[in-house]
């Protein structure tokens, strides 16, 4: 079975090739402190921030079990809590968007 | 007792031996599409009447949780000696309708007396997985068992070939013993390797996959790269495993089995590939131009297929071939590629088998996720194993050879034994758009029409560096061949580069 040949550019040469779907994944190399997510699923047990309220770098922003552990989800910056996307006791997916940060300038 | 009668009570002794589990676990064993442990030692694998059997009264000693009414025939593993092709090798097969071919101590010592043997003969040795896992009644001995077959794995590696054939589930511990032989098949529907199954993944993680998905055939072929041959039935299996020994020698102080040349069926002519440095085409087209009968044994198919590795002969001699692969991913160096040819390139240096390489690539995939897999790391490990390897290395350099690829893909300056290029080939630093980018920047933002000016810089660069007389002039390549006379320069080379080197240099650690 022929598969479709797509175009790969290394040293500004065009090559026409085959491109497996494995190398063609987005890849996100450095995370947005801005969000924060889920790193394994788990459940949230509590939240001990509310929106509005302004986080010092490594402050918890809640608990999430997972693997028999609550684990400690921080803030990577200082900031202010824009957005808080779940409620305790919510079941949640790996890489799933928990809070949104704002940070000032 | 007379001696009919112990005979006659030796025979029935044997035949309930011989029957495993009975014939209620054979039928269900059959139902799910699997042949069973003798069937595949004595029908699909050995040659007819070859197979010398050993420890079939092994029994095991364990008295707790009830184990000491359990009478396991031949606690769960048939091993012995036998010949594939008139040529002897040590086997061992878990027997799933024997406790799950759970592996006890017993189950473990008769395994490790076989590897001891193929050690002591130098022969093959070729292992036939099936097993639910550890035997779990028998605690830290189930544990001591596997460490001891993984102690020898390690000890054997490079002194005589080890072949896995994953028939059946191998989980948890089990999967690395595999993982330290030189090569693993699987067969669709039936293999499946993982330290974790699905439903642990499922408990503590929270995450749904499938069997199949996580650690099935394909994925083990695919993605992983755990396995090296992939078959759709037990029966292809083992043929491709036969072809496989036929280019092997039976341990590292000899040399592998010549036979007598026979030409391609379709001899490459000059202009095999598109002349377009752009432009794609398969590289098995071009091996299957240059090899005896057109005869070539792909390893690691359908992992980093950008990279093409396998076995066939040149002149009757076996060789290990390693060739970038345009049609896939322009032939580019990558992590999983890297991996693929170095763990190869040590295996065949193991084996007293030459090297062949065929150049044509652009260079390492660019890419954040390419640095942040290591492929400096693993990019290394080409260089390593080209360095390292003591047996003839030819290189053929087809089409593009840039930068750090050229120099990795077996050049001169890793030791090459012998260095070709097609007058198509084009050493150089990296392509002539890249190129002429970089060493006429500023000329071509200051030019009336950058546009053009760029081309005609690309033309001039393409004259000087895109052509292998600039590394022939060196000496940096031995001669320059149409492609029609690659096979028969080859041969040459090969018939005045002994293969003396004995004894084992080095061992084959899964790269």
């Amino acid at each position: 079975m022929e598969k479709k040949l797509d175009k790969l550019i290394i040293d500004d040469t065009e090559y026409v090739t085959e491109i497996p779907d494995h190398c063609r994944k987005p890849y996100k190399c450095v995370p947005d402190p801005s969000e924060i997510t889920a790193f394994i699923p788990g459940t949230i047990v509590e939240i001990k921030v509310s929106e509005g309220d302004s986080v010092e770098a490594g402050a918890i922003l809640l608990l999430l079990d997972a693997m028999k552990m609550h684990n400690e989800i921080c803030s990577a910056k200082r900031g202010i809590i824009g957005k808080i996307h779940v409620c305790e006791g919510d079941s949640v997916q790996k890489n799933q968007l928990l809070i949104s940060l704002i940070y000032p300038e | 007792m007379s001696i009919m009668k112990s005979v006659n009570d030796f025979l029935t002794r044997l035949s309930s031996k011989l029957k495993g589990g009975g014939d209620k676990a054979i039928e269900k064993q059959k139902k799910k599409g699997k042949n069973t442990a003798r069937e595949r030692v004595e029908d699909l694998l050995l040659d007819e009447d070859s197979f010398l059997e050993i420890d079939l009264f092994v029994e095991h000693s364990v008295k707790d949780f009830g184990m000491d009414r359990k009478e396991l025939a031949g606690d769960g593993v048939i091993t012995g000696y036998g010949k594939v092709h008139g040529r002897p090798v040590a086997v061992f097969a878990q027997d799933f309708t024997v406790a799950g071919g759970s592996l006890g101590r017993a189950h473990s010592k008769k395994i490790v007396k076989v590897m001891d043997g193929a050690a002591e003969a130098g022969i093959p040795l070729i292992g036939i997985n099936d097993s639910g896992g550890a035997r779990i009644q028998e605690g830290v001995e189930s544990l001591c068992g596997y460490g001891e077959i993984f102690y020898r794995n390690t000890k054997l590696s490079g002194v005589v070939p080890q072949i896995s054939v994953i028939l059946g589930p191998c989980a948890g511990g089990a999967v690395y013993s595999p993982a330290l032989t030189d090569f693993v098949f699987v067969v669709d529907g039936i293999s499946n390797m993982f330290i974790t199954g699905p439903q642990v993944i499922k408990t503590v993680l929270g995450e749904d996959i499938t069997q199949e998905e996580l650690g099935g055939a394909f994925t083990q072929a695919s993605i992983t790269g755990n396995a090296h041959f992939y078959a759709k039935s037990e029966t292809e299996a083992f043929n491709t495993l036969k072809k496989l020994l036929s280019f092997l020698p039976a341990n590292s102080n000899e040399n592998p089995p010549v036979r007598s040349s026979i030409p391609p069926d379709q001899p490459l002519g000059d202009d095999v590939i598109p002349d377009n440095r752009r432009q794609a085409y398969c590289v098995k087209d071009i091996i299957r131009g240059i090899v005896d009968a057109s005869d070539f044994l792909e390893v690691h198919k359908h992992f980093a297929a950008n990279m093409v590795v396998g076995f066939a002969r040149l002149a009757g001699q076996p060789i290990g071939i390693i060739a970038n692969q345009p049609r896939v991913l322009a032939g580019v160096l990558d992590v999983d590629a890297s991996d693929k040819a170095a763990r190869f390139i040590r295996f065949c240096d193991c084996f007293n088998i030459p090297l062949l390489t065929l150049v044509d690539t652009p260079g390492y995939l660019p890419g954040a996720d390419q640095e942040h897999a290591g492929v400096i790391r693993h990019g290394a490990k080409i260089l390593y194993a080209y360095s390292e390897a003591s047996v003839p290395k030819m290189t053929v350099i087809m089409r593009k050879a840039y930068g750090g690829a050229y120099i990795a893909m077996c050049s001169r300056h890793l030791g090459a034994t012998f260095v070709a290029s097609w007058p198509c080939g084009e050493i150089a630093v990296m392509g002539p758009e890249g190129a002429a980018n970089i060493i006429f920047r500023r000329e071509i933002a200051a030019a009336e029409n950058p546009v053009e000016y760029r081309q005609e810089m690309i033309r001039e660069y393409e004259e000087k560096f895109a052509n292998p007389y600039v590394a022939a002039n060196k000496g940096y390549i031995d001669t320059i061949i149409r492609a029609s006379m690659t096979r028969e320069t080859l041969i040459k080379v090969l018939s005045r580069t002994g293969l003396s080197r004995k004894g084992r240099p080095h061992g084959n650690i899964p790269l």
